[in-house]
């Protein structure tokens, strides 16, 4: 156990460390010549020759790693990088404020909008992929199907328009103004608008990722109720209902749960065209803005912050499922 | 262990098809799949409407990029329905949204086919040295995948498409070109996956030692040998793979960093309309690329289910 878990922290550490070093990569490529760029305009060579020795870059490339590490993505300023202590995420110049406080106040928004929508759809992916398994071919199990297929082709973007048109432009034209256009209410100022406001939301990840779920669901169902065990279990007279929902179910949640974790992971790492249709001040939309305005720090913070949480929730989902049953992950 | 969420095929099934004698017997229960089928139908139209966009242009007399204000927009500024001119109506700049739909599936089939064949070629390069070299080859290539996952698609896009600013704030290689490289970045990882599990099964088969005691190179043994045992299964979820990048262009274009206005692209056109709001008024500005792109994603999700109720009967 310990040994399985080690390596794995050991592998998902070293992940993380090349992200950073790719990532540092990249600004040296973004800043081609990062002294001319933030030099006034008709600066003396002597102020460039200045900036050039402020950033460290006639210094080697690992002291520039070093530093990159230290003192983060920005170019001058205080220590923030993530080696220092705390760690930060470095400073954005065009927000004048520091890259770690910035997501950090963005993130209420987007764990309420990726953990309310995982409830959802994990709740309907396993009640439809049961409901499915149940008599496979039958015509339920076709309805349900043709579903969840219209639901993975559908992008992200169309569920989302299409939804807030007919659920909040129509209806209001009608006078019923169930769903808000957009926005967002803290969970602790008022939970009912907070459900409220994110409804349509969760709906829109949901369909999205209902399709994936609910085919995993019926295939490892219909796995599991082929096998030996299941077949005893109805010669004792166990009833169909506990059948499905305690013996076959429990065994066919593994790869839910793998699957769910990483995808939750993804969302946190910004449900970014969602949050973009709906409003939502969260991490992604932080990120599209600032890929759009060229801020740099910014944009970096939030690719480590999304492989962060890719890695953490991979070892999370491992250690989950090892401790489900040992022997299923070598 | 750290299996990628990919929903990846069981290799295994492949390879023995092709070593039955005949060339293709896959390929034709494939074919005789409903879903296929289907598929093919609703592929075989987008392809069609790609290839006939210039003489929709041409019949019209409506260029993708022309703008009609005088004919297509009311006195109000507000875009026309549908009339006998316009078809499918016009969009906020008084552009033809149909002939626009039309040139959509061109962008789309232009990045998401190359991007799809450039990943194809470097995850087949990447899955067969690491499957067929295990030890320090293998862990170092499979390391490198593990790292490419971990990079969040959309932000990574996102930041390098930022970095596509040259000083003068003009992008530095053309934006098509890096929607393609930035999908090809990512895909080839589930090309790498799906070859390197082909190939650890191929090592071991008897062909494989008997070459080898005959002493055929490594190198020739893997490019005459199990490539040509490997290629058809890529080559078949190459059709998979398409339509999650051609999803993905639009999803950048959709978030502004893809395909650039005025170039017509199902993900600029809906953002276009999401944006102005103009599709209150003018319902197909929105539901024309909309309806493209379900159709496009559907199509090409059915060839692919169809492919793995043969190639992978147990799922």
């Amino acid at each position: 156990m310990a040994r399985h878990l080690f390596a794995h922290a050991a592998r998902a550490l070293l992940t993380l460390l090349a992200v950073l070093v790719l990532t540092f990569a990249l600004t040296r490529i973004a800043y081609r010549n990062p002294a001319a760029v933030l030099a006034p305009r008709n600066a003396t060579q002597e102020t460039l020759d200045g900036i050039t020795r402020a950033l460290r870059l006639d210094e080697p490339w690992y002291l520039q790693l070093w530093h990159y590490l230290y003192r983060g993505p920005d170019v001058q300023g205080a220590p923030m990088g993530l080696f220092h202590w705390p760690p930060a995420l470095g400073y954005s110049f065009r927000r004048q404020q520091p890259v770690t406080e910035l997501i950090l106040s963005k993130i209420p928004v987007t764990l309420s909008l990726a953990l309310g929508a995982l409830v959802i759809w994990m709740t309907l992916s396993i009640l439809l992929g049961v409901a499915a398994a149940r008599r496979p071919g039958s015509w339920t199990d076709r309805v349900i199907s043709t579903f969840c297929s219209a639901g993975l082709a559908a992008p992200t973007f169309v569920t989302g328009i299409l939804l807030s048109y007919f659920l909040y432009f129509t209806l209001s034209t009608y006078g019923v103004r169930w769903f808000p256009s957009g926005g967002y209410v803290g969970l602790t100022e008022d939970p009912v608008e907070w459900a409220r406001h994110l409804a349509l939301p969760w709906l829109t990840i949901t369909i999205a990722e209902i399709g994936v779920f609910q085919r995993v669901v019926r295939a490892n169902m219909l796995d599991v109720l082929g096998s030996d065990y299941i077949r005893t279990a109805r010669a004792k007279g166990v009833s169909e209902r506990r059948i499905h929902f305690d013996h076959a179910l429990r065994a066919a949640l593994n790869p839910i749960i793998t699957l769910g974790g990483l995808e939750l992971a993804a969302l946190m790492g910004g449900a970014i065209v969602t949050e973009q249709i709906f409003g939502l001040d969260g991490v992604g939309r932080l990120a599209v803005e600032s890929a759009l305005s060229g801020d740099f720090p910014v944009v970096i913070g939030t690719t480590i912050l999304a492989a962060t949480f890719f890695v953490i929730s991979g070892f999370v989902v491992d250690v989950i499922t090892y401790l489900r049953d040992p022997a299923a992950s070598r | 262990m750290s299996s990628p969420p990919v929903l990846e095929p069981a290799g295994p099934a492949g390879p023995c098809d092709a070593e039955d004698g005949r060339r293709f017997p896959a390929l034709r229960a494939i074919l005789a799949e409903r879903s296929t089928r289907f598929g093919l139908v609703l592929v075989g139209l987008v392809v069609l409407s790609a290839l006939l966009a210039p003489v929709a242009a041409a019949l019209t007399g409506h260029g993708p990029d022309q703008q009609f204000r005088a004919e297509a927009l009311t006195t109000e500024g507000l875009p026309v329905g549908p009339n006998a001119e316009f078809l499918l109506g016009a969009d906020g700049n008084g552009r033809d949204v149909l002939v626009r739909t039309l040139y959509g599936a061109r962008i789309s089939l232009l990045v998401g086919i190359p991007a799809t064949t450039l990943a194809l070629v470097a995850g087949t390069a990447v899955g067969l040295v690491a499957g067929f070299f295990p030890g320090a080859a293998d862990r170092v290539l499979s390391f490198g995948t593990d790292i490419a996952l971990s990079f969040p698609f959309v932000v990574t896009a996102l930041s390098l498409v930022a970095l596509n600013r040259g000083a003068d704030g003009r992008p530095v290689i053309d934006p098509v070109l890096l929607v393609i490289l930035v999908i090809s970045l990512f895909a080839w990882t589930y090309f790498a996956r799906l070859t390197r599990g082909l190939v650890v099964v191929l090592r071991n088969r008897p062909f494989v030692e008997a070459a080898l005691t005959i002493g055929v190179s490594r190198r020739r043994l893997l490019v005459r040998e199990i490539l040509p045992n490997v290629l058809p299964v890529v080559a078949v979820y190459w059709a998979v793979q398409l339509p999650a990048n051609i999803l993905a262009e639009a999803t950048l274009s959709f978030l502004g960093v893809g395909v650039q206005a005025p170039t017509a692209s199902w993900g600029n056109m809906i953002a276009e309309a999401q944006r102005t709001s103009l599709y209150q008024v003018q319902p197909w500005f929105l539901l024309a690329p909309a309806i493209a792109m379900f159709v496009t994603v559907l199509g090409f999700n059915a060839i692919g289910s169809g492919i793995r109720n043969v190639l992978d009967p147990q799922r």
